[in-house]
């Protein structure tokens, strides 16, 4: 089908026909979050420094390049908060309440020495309790030793340092804690769902220490004044950040949910609104019953499956990608240094698309290997190129591609690279002058290697530098945790007598929901409502 | 446009027990004086009578300025009160001391609690009620309100004075010009009449003006807020014929018999005053194909109708349902207008056909064979003040101590119209001088006023509770306290409000427990605890008795949840003493007497025979102990909204200034756009204005940072130079170096 988009470079010896419609299809987004940079600031805490926002403030400031993606970070904090409240009128939406305890994984994602995970509410010192069983409380504000272990299963977890700040003398006003965990992403994990866990506790929105912190008047907006221009860029990566998270079946699996509740829900409402003034037709609630048993049923599935099946996507998405026989998968294996995928010299060797977590430069990065791009011979084979363009659709941060071609106008980040520079004979002409910027690799011989890695590098600190992504740890626990919100309320739904109680749980279920997906007003209830009932006298 | 008859007659009853208002009149004082009050109601419909007696309540000596004294509490279109969500707003209503659930009392003719089967949280306490009684009970009630003086006269203009400069606005009022020249000053004045109107009936083909097209004088108050800026939208909804009663079949249809005991509006009150058994019945009918075949056949004859196109989501007339929702049998409910009435209400056929096609439709309908129109319906097109204009406490923007009730949301000023109608009133009153004002409808002549309408049932009531908040907040303004705000998490008005002064109405208002988030925690039984707490403490507009009545039975609530949780005994053991409960045994934990409430066949009389130590006394109070069981009911979920109704209250309690110029502030990146809404809504907390559409979360980053820099900054200039006045010149904000 890309036959159109072929271009040839007559003078190189590497023809590589690339579908110039497949690359400019990538998606430009981000990936991964703070990197080396916040680990400094960290290790202030790690020597157990208060961790105070001010202090962060001035140290960043003091630190001109870094202070960027700090205050950044602030900022989106509340963009997210404020995002919120323009869409809250959501009836029943979980409670993001003061009075519930929150927690979060406040350090960044990825490699790194430790993990800061923090809480703040009434419930801190119960959670920090029941994770430090048997022993009681640590002094205030001095850092301790303790084992972390799971509640339910009793299984250690780490040893950590704690912090114990008692409201109000803590970074929000209310009773905080924090675990310095060592910065395993199992070790982070397991103490987050250990977290989950206890009753009363529950995963942070974006932004919510800081509003609670402002709240409590620990902060001062003005502190961060000068950043207004930022804002404008933050609530447009948090839209993308919100799509990253949504794209893919996932995603449209939650829509699906959110649409199928509104309307349930939209029903019961006008059922409770309506159903005696105005004639509704008959089997209106049966309708929603019926909608809602199945939601559940999909729902509790999907729970399941997700414990097991769900990869971590964790890192930056490299994809590899060109023609047939370039030596993709010899770059694979030579990024990963392991034989990950099998090389030979005949085009379509790889078939599907292979994925091998590697850390390239410090950053941690998803290689992907994809099947070479050509109308394929046989039925695998071409479902092997449709895959291999997918995933440049959905995952793709950093496309290295072998072989010559033209990058048209996309915005996505490329790395052009020409492999089997050994071929190239020393004193023959080399690659066509009309090239846009590429770099020249042997995978053979190794040649050129270090410019490659090094260019990589740059490209990665360009998208991981983003201080906008939340640590896909924490945006699966989130996941989790607003799906089994859901599915608990649904179940409210099926046992309430009380039809006020029932709609009430609905409310509560689609506002787990619309946490994901977005959207949620009172109006969307009461379009659905005129449009499917005539109502009104 | 007030009609007015012997303008300057003051017909104040019990002013001889007042010290204050004619005193000032009186002849032996040196000078002649012009009076002076402390509030003006201008409009003596639901709002103004609400808000003249709320503001008397609140203590101020108030004025009611209304055309007739003879037309005050005359009921609009449809005489009923309440239904689901309006039911709330009843009890709301009166929770704060409001007239109109008191007065229903004394008037309906037809109970009944919609929703009953759905769960008390949205119970819909509806009644219909006698036009006559309701007039009558009213007008006695205003007469004697203890502060409260009652004048006939239509009024010609505001009189508008220098700005106060520690508040907003262009101007302030300080009184009103009568059509006879006479002026009257106040500290407020509350305006609920439908000066603006503009109405136009229509029906078929033909639109006449409603309202009062040669009376010039009484344009000059709408001429001043015409150029004091106040902007107009237009709205449009219609009205049923009327159906004389004994031209309908009932034996051959579906009768709907009260409520038995009927449940009074009134927490005051333990019974209504008509008794069940005394009550009349309503009757349900429905459509068929045949009209809406006569609707279809006719869409050229029916302008009102073709111009629908903006019309309100919902379906307001038979023609709209018809066309929306085609070969579908809608129904029609017959209610009466009252005990002597000869009129029957057809709730449902709202429409604006030419009328012999109305008589010919509602011939085809099953009962109504033979039935005679007595007054045809019709549509109606009118102006009405955008809410957004007016802040939650109902005061505008523009004009300081002018307060709107009324017309500000859509279906308003209608009624008004009805009421300021001589010729109207006067049809209303006896049938058959109704026919003769009917042909006289039918035949254009713009000498006669047309200004009677329909009016959807619930929007009377939400008048009625505009009165009530703005007379409230008319009073505490003259006396310099702070305004009463009910807000979203207090009650269905602070949902109305906040919905129309945040977001205005593009159709006319109605309110739907849907709109409500916080439904389970606002519900009708409670809405004393909610509001007449606060009403007494804050606003003062609340007897002592019923201050006294709602401590009592809060404190009594308080005190029964904790009994009925300290009462714990095994799953098995509750089987045992209340074996019609469905109790199951598998759980191991004790149970609190309040889980048992939670089952469906458990009532506080079944529990208090189980436990009668010390669950007896709970069951004395009937009230007391149906209270308990719904608080049983909501316990587990009531908890978790107390912490979002926490969270809610922290975002409002972030206050925006009142006098930030939008247009004109510089060093806050705003686009044009935002500006422009800001401006007009102007929000009150930064959680109202994150709730206009199209006001971005970066434009509220950036407002709230640009204000806690202005906050501080005038602090710090403030305490270097407390005599710089200009500081406070709202005026001269933009000149200020920010």
């Amino acid at each position: 089908m890309e036959n159109e988009g072929l271009k040839t470079s007559p003078r190189c010896n590497l023809h590589c026909p690339v579908p110039s419609s497949v690359l400019s299809s990538v998606p430009y987004s981000y990936c991964q979050p703070r990197c080396a940079r916040t680990l400094k600031i960290w290790s202030h805490v790690a020597r157990g420094t208060t961790f105070r926002y001010t202090y962060l403030h001035s140290a960043s400031r003091s630190l001109s390049p870094l202070h960027q993606p700090m205050e950044a970070r602030i900022f989106r904090l509340w963009a997210g908060r404020i995002l919120r409240l323009c869409t809250r009128r959501s009836s029943g939406a979980p409670a993001p309440g003061s009075g519930a305890t929150i927690f979060a994984l406040s350090s960044g994602q990825g490699r790194c020495g430790i993990a800061v995970i923090r809480t703040s509410g009434p419930a801190s010192g119960h959670a920090l309790r029941i994770l430090t069983a048997p022993r009681d409380l640590p002094p205030a504000r001095h850092a301790s030793l303790r084992l972390l272990s799971d509640p339910r299963s009793g299984e250690p977890l780490d040893r950590a340092l704690v912090l114990w700040f008692p409201g109000p003398q803590s970074f929000t006003g209310e009773d905080c804690v924090e675990f310095h965990v060592h910065g395993g992403p199992a070790v982070v994990s397991g103490v987050l769902q250990a977290l989950g866990s206890v009753p009363g506790l529950r995963p942070a929105e974006a932004g919510e220490f800081t509003r609670r912190a402002f709240a409590n008047g620990k902060l001062n907006l003005t502190e961060v004044e000068g950043l207004a221009d930022l804002i404008h860029a933050e609530t447009e990566a948090q839209r993308r950040q919100a799509l990253r998270q949504l794209d893919g079946e996932l995603g449209h699996l939650c829509r699906g949910w959110a649409e199928t509740l509104t309307k349930a829900l939209a029903h019961v409402e006008a059922y409770i609104d309506f159903g005696e003034d105005d004639n509704l037709e008959e089997g209106v609630l049966e309708q929603a019953d019926i909608e809602v048993r199945a939601l559940e049923v999909a729902l509790g599935a999907h729970l399941r499956d997700a414990r097991r099946g769900q990869r971590l996507r964790s890192g930056a998405h490299v994809v590899v990608t060109g023609p047939p026989n370039a030596g993709k998968s010899s770059l694979v294996n030579l990024l990963s240094r392991k034989p990950v995928s099998i090389v030979s010299p005949e085009p379509g060797t790889t078939r599907d698309v292979l994925e091998t977590p590697v850390d390239l430069a410090g950053f941690p990065v998803l290689l992907s290997d994809t099947a070479g791009l050509r109308e394929g011979v046989g039925p695998v084979e071409q479902e092997g190129v449709r895959r291999a363009r997918e995933s440049c659709n959905f995952l793709a941060t950093v496309v290295a591609s072998v072989g010559a071609q033209s990058p048209s106008d996309s915005s996505q980040r490329l790395l052009l690279v020409l492999n089997k520079s050994d071929l190239l004979s020393p004193e023959g002409p080399g690659p066509g002058p009309d090239l846009p910027p590429h770099l020249l690799l042997s995978c053979l011989t190794g040649e050129g290697l270090d410019g490659f890695l090094e260019a990589l590098r740059k490209e990665l600190a360009a998208v991981c530098g983003d201080p906008s992504t939340d640590p896909p740890l924490l945006t699966r626990a989130r996941h989790q945790h607003h799906l089994q919100g859901c599915l608990d309320a649904l179940g409210h739904y099926k046992q309430s007598k009380d039809l006020a109680l029932a709609a009430e749980a609905l409310r509560v279920a689609r506002g787990h929901l619309t946490r994901l997906t977005g959207g949620g007003g009172t109006e969307e209830i009461l379009d659905i409502i005129f449009r499917d009932f005539c109502v009104g006298k | 446009m007030f009609y007015f008859r012997g303008c300057g007659r003051w017909v104040a009853a019990s002013f001889t027990k007042q010290q204050f208002p004619l005193a000032r009149l009186s002849s032996d004082s040196a000078a002649p004086r012009t009076p002076h009050f402390d509030v003006i109601v201008i409009g003596g419909g639901h709002a103004g009578t609400e808000a003249a007696t709320a503001a008397a309540r609140c203590g101020s000596r108030t004025l009611l300025l209304t055309h007739r004294v003879d037309t005050i509490g005359q009921m609009s279109c449809n005489p009923s009160f309440g239904g689901i969500g309006k039911g709330h707003l009843m009890r709301e209503v009166d929770a704060l001391d409001g007239l109109c659930s008191r007065i229903c009392d004394q008037s309906g003719v037809h109970y009944k609690v919609l929703n009953r089967r759905k769960g008390p949280a949205v119970w819909g306490l509806r009644a219909q009620i006698d036009r006559k009684l309701y007039k009558q009970n009213m007008q006695k009630e205003i007469l004697n309100t203890p502060l409260l003086t009652v004048q006939e006269g239509a009024v010609e203009d505001l009189i508008l004075t220098e700005p106060e400069p520690e508040h907003i606005g262009k101007c302030r009022v300080s009184g009103v010009v009568l059509v006879d020249g006479s002026t009257v000053y106040a500290e407020s004045v509350i305006l609920t009449t439908g000066t603006f109107l503009r109405g136009m009936i229509v029906i078929g083909l033909e639109t006449h003006p409603a309202g009062r097209l040669g009376d010039q004088p009484s344009i000059g108050l709408a001429q001043t807020l015409e150029k004091l800026g106040f902007v107009v939208g237009r709205l449009k909804t219609g009205t049923p014929p009327r159906i004389a009663k004994e031209s309908i079949n009932f034996s051959i249809l579906n009768k709907h018999t009260p409520d038995n005991p009927s449940i009074p509006f009134s927490f005051t009150n333990e019974t209504v005053w008509i008794k069940p058994e005394d009550q009349l019945p309503c009757y349900l009918t429905h459509t068929n194909p045949k009209v809406d075949e006569i609707v279809l056949k006719n869409l050229h004859l029916n302008s009102h109708v073709k111009e629908t196109t903006r019309g309100p989501r919902y379906c307001p007339s038979i023609e709209s349902k018809v066309l929306r929702f085609p070969n579908r049998l809608h129904q029609v409910w017959l209610e009466p207008e009252g005990m002597d009435s000869d009129l029957i209400y057809p709730q449902g056929l709202s429409m604006t056909l030419p009328a012999e096609l109305q008589e010919k439709m509602i011939t085809c309908i099953r009962g109504l064979e033979k039935a005679k129109v007595i007054q045809p319906g019709y549509g109606v097109q009118y102006d009405y003040l955008d809410p957004r204009q007016i802040t939650p406490s109902l005061e505008t923007h523009l004009v300081q101590r002018l307060f709107f009730a009324g017309q500000i949301n859509g279906t308003t000023g209608y009624e008004e119209a009805a009421a300021q109608t001589e010729s109207c009133s006067v049809a209303r009153l006896e049938c058959s001088d109704m026919i003769s004002w009917v042909q006289e409808i039918l035949l254009p002549q713009p000498s006669l006023v047309a200004g009677t309408a329909g009016m959807h049932h619930n929007t009377q009531l939400i008048f009625a509770f505009l009165g009530v908040i703005a007379g409230i907040n008319a009073s505490l303004r003259v006396s310099r306290k702070p305004p009463f705000v009910v807000s979203r998490t207090e009650g269905y008005i602070g949902v109305l409000i906040d919905d129309l002064t945040t977001l205005g109405t593009s159709e006319p208002y109605r309110m739907f427990t849907s709109r409500v988030e916080f439904r389970l925690s606002l519900r009708p039984d409670n809405a004393d605890s909610r509001l007449t707490l606060r009403g007494y403490k804050d606003a003062g507009c609340v007897s002592q008795q019923r201050y006294e009545r709602a401590c009592w039975m809060k404190s009594s609530l308080e005190e029964g949840i904790s009994v009925l949780k300290s009462i714990e005994f095994s799953s098995s053991k509750w089987k045992n003493l209340i074996p019609e409960a469905s109790i199951s045994t598998s759980r191991s934990l004790p149970v609190r007497a309040l889980d048992v409430l939670k089952y469906e066949e458990v009532d506080m009389d079944s529990l208090a025979k189980a436990v009668p130590e010390p669950l007896k006394k709970y069951t004395k109070c009937r009230e007391l102990a149906e209270r308990l069981k719904i608080e049983a009911t909501y316990e587990s979920v009531l908890f978790h909204q107390l912490q979002e109704i926490k969270e809610v209250q922290q975002d409002e309690a972030l206050q925006l200034p009142k006098d930030l110029d939008y247009l004109t502030i510089r060093d806050v990146s705003l686009s044009h756009e935002v500006r422009e809404k800001l401006h007009f809504s102007r929000p009150q907390t930064i959680g109202a204005a994150s709730r206009i559409p199209g006001v971005t979360p970066a434009a509220i980053i950036n407002l709230l940072r640009f204000v806690k820099t202005t906050q501080r900054r005038q602090a710090a200039m403030n305490e270097s130079s407390k005599t710089d006045q200009y500081l406070c010149d709202a005026d001269r904000l933009q000149e200020r170096e920010l």
